[in-house]
């Protein structure tokens, strides 16, 4: 690991319900980077994002954030120290507007991060998610599928974080969004906020960040820079492997 | 046109009696709709607050067991209205103390130990009255005897008593109070947002322990002050929270399990036709509730309103 690293993920042991999913993860990213984790349904990305977050029980491991052990917190802490979380299944709050969506995490960490610009935050916010723009007083269940997911990703970016976890974010959404969305994440990335990307679709990923990991039944089994990952043959296989378009 | 009077006088009765309901169903709504625990000593708050309210009025109206006048007949009314503020504040603690020594250690447990535990503490309510007021009813008429010298209100022709009148009053007050604070204030809807989604709220920020805590504080603290505005009509017993309980039940299941808006609704359906009963055919007055409420679930089988938190 280098020592500068942003977040600095050691040997997680994260379980869902009781079951150990992840094995012994090691995981880095370095402030501003953009990291990818990729790997099949099932495999284990998203209770390794749910063991950063505070959120799966852990059986073993370490989530230094900052330089802070992040295991020793209350949950709602993490985000207080500056971690967007967007989860896979968006997790929106309903009967609420787009705009309530993204005023909510400023109120309820915005004493903790020291936000006091409400409202220049949210419009920045929807500066970098233009295409929300004029949906912002629609109930976000009467959103489509891609806008769902930017607004999921917009509150987490409402919380000005250093670190922006996104967990399939282009999971089920037609191409062009797709393109869209990945520009969105880019826009953000060249922000200066670091980024955590999970997907289960290997081609998605590779162009939009710095570093790759590959992570199989709940283990890291490849990792570097993208070019280099990609060529390698496991990651070829799970490329042509089912769960790819 | 007599039969006109008396189904307006009744209707207002039955509004009446709803917004009480309403008070006490809404705590009960919430508590259910964010907690997810059905609070089954819910009514027993109920019965404390009335109780409490019993001696917090009981005290000051020593100095005032004549009013006179307009003015003292005023001030007697404020101060009585004042007396149930006071008696739902001292339900704010004992709300705490019942979440946080109590329920907490029980959340993502099955259900039955909630229900179980609330059950328990529904006794022990009881017991705790038992101990302090005594086995057999306080008799609130004696120290509330001002409000019957309180002018009855006349309007259209009708006569309907002053006192009722001002409970519909802060019952109104209270519904769009609530209303404007799950809608509009933050913390409101940092509340509903715990009730969508608990885990989420924690990833942003949100302590869901807190949101509890408070929750079931305000839900004692509403069920305490129904308790308190309901004396001045009734007596203190050790039997009083049973039937708001059941109540509130058939309420928060007709409006749906956790809307608030369903609970204001529903406890005016069973205030106003529990009130028509009582006048038309008063055997049917605990039947009725329960006949609508089966007509409602054959027709919405999830209450009139979805869950809460959606539309508060």
């Amino acid at each position: 690991m280098s020592a500068d690293s942003l977040l600095s993920v050691r040997g997680l042991d994260a379980a869902v319900e009781g079951f150990q999913v992840t094995e012994d993860v090691d995981l880095d990213v370095a402030a501003g980077e953009a990291v990818g984790l990729v790997g099949r349904n099932g495999a284990g990305k998203t209770t390794t994002f749910r063991g950063v977050m505070g959120l799966a029980d852990l059986f073993a491991g370490s989530v230094r954030f900052k330089g802070e052990e992040l295991t020793e917190l209350r949950p709602e802490v993490v985000p207080m120290r500056g971690i967007g979380y967007q989860p896979e299944d968006r997790k929106l709050f309903t009967g609420m507007t787009v705009e309530e969506n993204f005023r909510l995490p400023i109120w309820s960490v915005g004493d903790a991060r020291g936000l006091d610009d409400e409202d220049a935050i949210v419009e920045e916010v929807f500066d970098v998610l233009d295409e929300l723009d004029d949906r912002r007083d629609a109930l976000v269940e009467n959103l489509s599928g891609g806008q769902a997911k930017m607004v999921a990703i917009g509150r987490a970016l409402a919380l000005q974080p250093d670190l922006l976890i996104l967990d399939e974010p282009l999971e089920g959404l037609a191409p062009i969004v797709v393109e869209n969305l990945k520009g969105y994440i880019e826009e953000i990335n060249d922000q200066g906020i670091a980024v955590l990307i999970a997907e289960s679709n290997v081609t998605h990923v590779p162009d939009i960040v710095d570093q790759l990991y590959v992570i199989e039944r709940g283990e890291v089994v490849d990792s570097g820079p993208p070019d280099e990952v990609v060529e390698k043959p496991d990651v070829q296989r799970l490329m042509q492997g089912s769960g790819v378009e | 046109m007599v039969e006109l009077a008396n189904f307006a006088i009744h209707t207002l009765n039955g509004i009446q009696y709803g917004f009480i309901l309403f008070l006490i169903a809404s705590g009960l709504t919430i508590i259910l709709g964010i907690l997810d625990v059905l609070n089954l000593a819910h009514g027993e708050l109920y019965a404390v607050g009335a109780y409490v309210a019993f001696s917090v009025f009981g005290y000051v109206s020593g100095a005032f067991a004549n009013p006179e006048g307009f003015v003292g007949l005023a001030t007697f009314l404020v101060l009585s209205l004042l007396a149930a503020v006071v008696a739902a504040a001292i339900m704010v603690p004992l709300g705490l103390l019942l979440e946080a020594v109590f329920l907490r250690p029980l959340y993502g447990r099955d259900e039955v130990y909630q229900l179980v535990l609330t059950f328990g503490l529904l006794l022990i309510l009881k017991d705790m009255n038992k101990l302090i007021w005594g086995p057999l009813p306080v008799r609130a008429g004696d120290i509330y005897s001002g409000i019957n010298r309180i002018p009855a209100a006349e309007f259209v022709g009708l006569t309907f008593p002053t006192f009722k009148l001002v409970i519909i009053a802060v019952g109104a007050v209270v519904v769009v109070g609530l209303f404007y604070f799950f809608n509009r204030t933050k913390l409101g809807r940092i509340i509903r947002a715990t009730a969508i989604d608990r885990e989420m709220a924690t990833a942003i920020g949100v302590s869901t322990d807190r949101v509890f805590t408070l929750v079931f504080a305000m839900g004692a603290f509403f069920a305490g002050f129904a308790g308190a505005m309901a004396l001045p009509q009734s007596n203190a017993s050790l039997e009083m929270g049973a039937n708001p309980l059941v109540l509130s039940f058939v309420i928060i299941v007709i409006g749906g399990l956790g809307s608030l808006r369903g609970a204001f609704v529903g406890a005016m359906i069973v205030g106003v036709l529990s009130r028509w009963a009582v006048w038309q055919y008063p055997p049917a007055e605990i039947a009725a509730p329960f006949a609508i409420m089966a007509l409602i679930l054959l027709v919405k089988p999830n209450g009139l309103f979805g869950t809460w938190g959606e539309t508060a």
